[in-house]
């Protein structure tokens, strides 16, 4: 079929604006992480691009100091960003593993017919409404600022995800293959272990890649259960003030671009499952 | 699906000798992965006992802490809130509360225009894309990364971009003395469109998905029967996608409801309490006003409140499908 | 009524030719198959008389005007889809009732056309279901009643019976055929089942790699295939076509077959050999109906001596497999006397083989009576 001319123009002119509109706040953001100090805020004269680009918003988050700049900071991004990594690989660890293997229970064995939609549960409810006797548990327990404390709440806010996510690539392995492993004798667990395990694979890792994004963007938790010890990436980033109190634009720029990287970059990596990580499996594209 | 019982009822008999020597030997664990009913039960234990970990005892104690007067300041256990019985006060205060009532307003406005917007404007952009076209997996992918932006980012991105000095009165040619994140009129304004910014690509995304799902034979089938374009989506395409309507209408407006890095970073709720939803109430009244078992009380009525709606929802779903 | 004419059209999927120089006349009221193996450009031909592709080269008219360009739903076609294409949402009614409400067709006409085309269809009892509850069968007549009810200027129909059972199958075979005559349009039918075609329709276009192979009357294409290629494809029993070499000897003409059988040409089939001086490598065609046993019936008849490798039965019809050194003959025992191990002489019918040469693939010698 030709498509007329007319339709093609209409259709890559709305594309575009689209594409631009989406692009326009990217764009401030990054421009703005390579700006120095006076280019920051300009009543007149204001630039998309920096005349004299410069690495220094990078080097005074990375260091907590630049050269050339009077002001530092007591703690730069390294402890931050490796909090933010090591409680978002924990918690996705713990949400993958048990939301795997229970949802391979659901899937297969028929058990607990309730606990799907009992996980969904757990995303329908702000957890400022229910966040009251997480924290005094948390305290009570001593997990508040503690990397095992953010990473077990982490865990058990993504694993809706990861059960629905796991439990549509089950529904997807044929039952027959597990069926014939059974028939020549293998055990359910070497069966789960060594057939199905291996083909789920992909999924597996999609699931993984899925559950850290969720994981890394957390800015609530962290904000409720975390004080001065175990400092975020998003809560270091929205914290972060000279100590003159000036607003720090051009370092928050940096932070935000580097903290933007992961999440964009693995989710373009599993674009193609998106849909059905975000509707808990309703719907494939 | 294995039926378990049935299962384990054929197992026994067909079982070869060797086997069950094995069996013996290498005891429970051995027992276990022969039988799904029990290698069942662990793998979900994991998974359950967070659930009640975090749903039953959570619960229990929010009940009770609502029912009285605690606070974390008072330095008496929670578990000695009793001292504090208030029977139902809290509850009592809730209905009453008009700064709680105005927040949820804002919040049921923030969700009556972000979701419509975002949901029109998806749809319009899945629209687009339902046909091939030179790009389309290019531009596909620049429109869904916002929504995979860590929410704070983009509330800092949208602070950055609504200064006065900022590139919106830039580029809208308006003077830097107009302001937006700290005009009562504006600062909501602000907010929805970071929020409609985000995730208007998740509506896109879902409807996509929903769209090409529709069977193409059945869209050139309706050209050929003589409907345009528009006239097959109107007859074809939408009422084939209603529960993929549904299914994004409510996922946007559970997440709409829940909102609150993007506008703590971008407003924190100001000016004033213009931008304040529910949450960003609740996080004053627990971290400002040390309020705890008021929010307890507010927040269990909140629970209620959603279960109820998502239970009538779903049964209204079963039946409409059955 | 509307004829359909294509001219020179080639379509091009990148490197790969689909359609290669096609042209077609296709009478007005005719019901015409395009027949051939899955692949050979058939569907595209029939997507791009549809407009659901367009053609790289050339152009198709309706009535001599020409279609490039034209909208697709401004083309008024019917369109009977393989998978029939029934919108599983909507029910039956307003599936019958669809190509009248886009046109913005009165209420009143609307309902009473639809009634009479479900009425027609015996789809009537089923009106207010659900379309997606049909059968397979049912949807079959609803696509088809779909189709018709906007009275379109040709019917499409794309291997229309490949899923139907094969009761309905027969059954619909009859019933397209009244149909046809009763709408009176010009039906292009795509199969790639010789016997649905030969059966159905009035023409055959046959098409092989995207090229016309042959069009003709379902007679003349099977009695008189102009290439190697319709002799192979038309018919079933298939003809046997024995490839070998020509060999002049002392005036007479012989066919030496791989395996090292001969084949004495005589008659029409020697005539028409010797016409091509050219020709090195031969293939004789003969249907099996035409190779028999016992008594010599014309002193053209080629003789071979054999034995008898097997036999068939299909049907009512023996086939016997005759073998002579590596090459196999197959043919219809009429007379039901042949046993497995016979040897036998066997005679071809000279006045009914056809020659072709090998190396084209063309058919020699002229028309058969």
């Amino acid at each position: 079929m030709r498509t007329p001319l007319r339709a093609l123009v209409i259709r890559y002119a709305f594309v575009i604006l689209a594409c631009a509109v989406v692009i326009y706040p990217l764009l401030w953001m990054i421009t703005m992480a390579f700006k120095p100090f006076p280019e920051w805020t300009t009543g007149t004269g204001m630039t998309w691009f920096p005349k004299q680009p410069t690495l220094q918003n990078f080097e005074f988050v990375i260091f907590g100091h630049a050269q050339g700049l009077v002001v530092s900071l007591d703690r730069g991004i390294v402890g931050p960003l490796a909090a933010s990594l090591i409680t978002s690989i924990c918690g996705t660890a713990l949400a993958v593993v048990t939301g795997t293997l229970s949802s391979y229970a659901v899937a297969r064995f028929g058990i607990m017919s309730l606990l799907p939609l009992s996980v969904l549960q757990l995303r329908l409810f702000p957890p400022l409404a229910v966040m009251i006797p997480v924290m005094v548990m948390w305290a009570f327990i001593g997990a508040v600022d503690t990397w095992w404390g953010l990473s077990l709440i982490y865990g058990i806010v993504t694993l809706p995800f990861a059960f629905w996510l796991m439990k549509t690539f089950f529904d997807e392995v044929p039952v027959e293959i597990e069926d014939a492993a059974r028939v020549s004798g293998c055990s359910y667990w070497r069966v789960f272990y060594r057939i199905t395990l291996p083909i789920v694979k992909p999924g597996l890792a999609t699931c993984a890649l899925f559950v850290f994004i969720l994981n890394w963007s957390d800015y609530l938790l962290a904000l409720l259960l975390t004080q001065k010890n175990w400092v975020t990436l998003p809560i270091y980033m929205s914290t972060l003030t000279s100590p003159m109190g000036g607003q720090m634009y051009g370092m928050k720029a940096a932070l935000g671009l580097i903290a933007a990287i992961p999440p964009v970059v693995f989710g373009l990596l599993i674009q193609k499952h998106l849909v059905r990580g975000l509707t808990f499996g309703a719907l494939k594209q | 699906m294995t039926d378990a019982t049935a299962e384990t009822i054929t197992d026994t008999p067909a079982e070869p000798a060797s086997a069950k020597a094995n069996r013996r030997s290498r005891g429970y664990w051995a027992g276990v992965a022969h039988d799904s009913r029990k290698l069942g039960f662990w793998f979900v234990a994991p998974a359950v006992l967070l659930l009640l970990f975090i749903v039953v005892f959570p619960l229990a104690m929010q009940l009770y802490l609502s029912l009285t007067w605690w606070t974390p300041l008072d330095g008496v256990r929670w578990y000695r809130a009793y001292e504090s019985f208030n029977s139902g006060d809290n509850y009592a205060r809730l209905l009453t509360d008009g700064a709680l009532w105005a927040a949820l307003g804002r919040t049921v406005l923030l969700m009556a225009i972000a979701v419509p917007a975002q949901f029109l404007l998806g749809l319009g952009l899945a629209y687009l894309f339902m046909e091939q076209f030179v790009g389309r997996k290019f531009f596909y992918s620049i429109l869904l990364t916002p929504m995979m932006i860590v929410p704070a980012v983009v509330g800092l991105i949208f602070f950055l971009l609504f200064q006065g000095t900022g590139p919106v009165n830039d580029t809208l040619r308006l003077p830097t003395s107009f302001a937006w994140l700290t005009d009562v009129h504006r600062a909501m304004l602000a907010v929805i469109i970071a929020d409609t910014w985000q995730w208007t690509p998740l509506m896109f995304l879902i409807l996509l998905a929903g769209m090409l799902g529709v069977p193409a034979d059945q869209l050139t089938a309706g050209r050929l029967l003589g409907a345009s374009n528009w006239q097959n989506f109107c007859k074809i395409v939408l009422p084939r996608m209603k529960s993929v309507i549904a299914i994004a209408l409510v996922l946007r407006s559970v997440e709409c409801f829940k909102i609150f890095d993007v506008i703590f970073v971008m407003t924190k709720g100001g000016p004033g309490v213009e931008t304040e939803t529910i949450s960003l109430f609740l996080y004053k009244k627990t971290f400002a006003d040390l309020d705890w078992s008021y929010v307890a009380a507010i927040g269990l009525t909140i629970l209620f409140s959603l279960s109820l709606i998502a239970a009538r929802g779903l049964s209204y779903a079963a039946k409409r499908k059955g | 009524m509307t004829s359909i004419q294509i001219n020179n059209v080639t379509k091009r999927f990148g490197e790969f030719v689909a359609v290669d120089d096609l042209t077609l006349d296709i009478t007005e009221g005719e019901f015409v198959a395009l027949l051939g193996p899955s692949g050979c450009g058939k569907t595209t031909t029939m997507n791009m008389i549809a407009g659901l592709e367009d053609p790289s080269e050339g152009s198709i008219s309706f009535d001599g005007s020409d279609l490039s360009g034209m909208r697709l739903q401004d083309r008024n076609i019917g369109f009977v889809f393989q998978n029939y294409a029934i919108f599983t949402h909507l029910t039956v009614y307003k599936n019958l009732a669809y190509g009248l409400e886009v046109r913005r067709v009165a209420r009143s006409e609307v309902d009473r056309k639809s009634r009479a085309m479900a009425e027609r269809m015996g789809l009537f009892d089923r009106l207010d279901e659900s379309a997606g509850r049909l059968s397979v069968n049912e949807m079959q007549k609803l696509a088809i009643g779909r189709s018709a009810i906007v009275e379109p200027r040709v019917f499409l129909l794309d291997e229309p019976l490949s899923n139907l059972d094969a009761s309905f199958r027969a059954y619909m075979r009859a019933e397209l055929k009244v149909l046809q005559r009763e709408f009176g349009q010009t039906m292009i039918y795509v199969t790639h089942d010789q016997i649905e075609a030969m059966s159905l329709a009035d023409k055959i276009a046959i098409i092989d790699k995207g090229r016309l192979m042959q069009y003709g009357a379902a007679l003349e294409v099977y009695n008189d295939p102009r290439n190697r290629f319709v002799a192979n494809f038309v018919g079933s029993p298939r003809m046997n076509l024995l490839d070998g070499d020509l060999k002049h000897e002392a005036g007479r003409l012989r066919l030496v077959l791989a395996g090292g059988a001969e084949i004495p040409l005589a008659g029409q089939a020697a005539a028409d050999f010797g016409q091509a001086k050219s020709t090195q490598k031969g293939s004789l065609g003969i249907r099996p109906q035409h190779i028999y046993a016992g008594e010599r019936r014309s002193a053209d008849d080629m003789e071979m001596k054999g034995h008898v490798e097997q036999i068939e039965r299909v049907g009512p019809t023996r086939l016997a497999y005759l073998q002579v050194q590596e090459t196999r003959f197959l043919s219809v025992d009429e007379q039901d006397r042949l046993r497995p191990g016979d040897e036998i002489a066997f005679y071809l019918t000279a006045e009914k083989s056809l020659a072709f040469d090998m190396a084209t693939g063309d058919r020699l010698g002229g028309r058969l009576q």
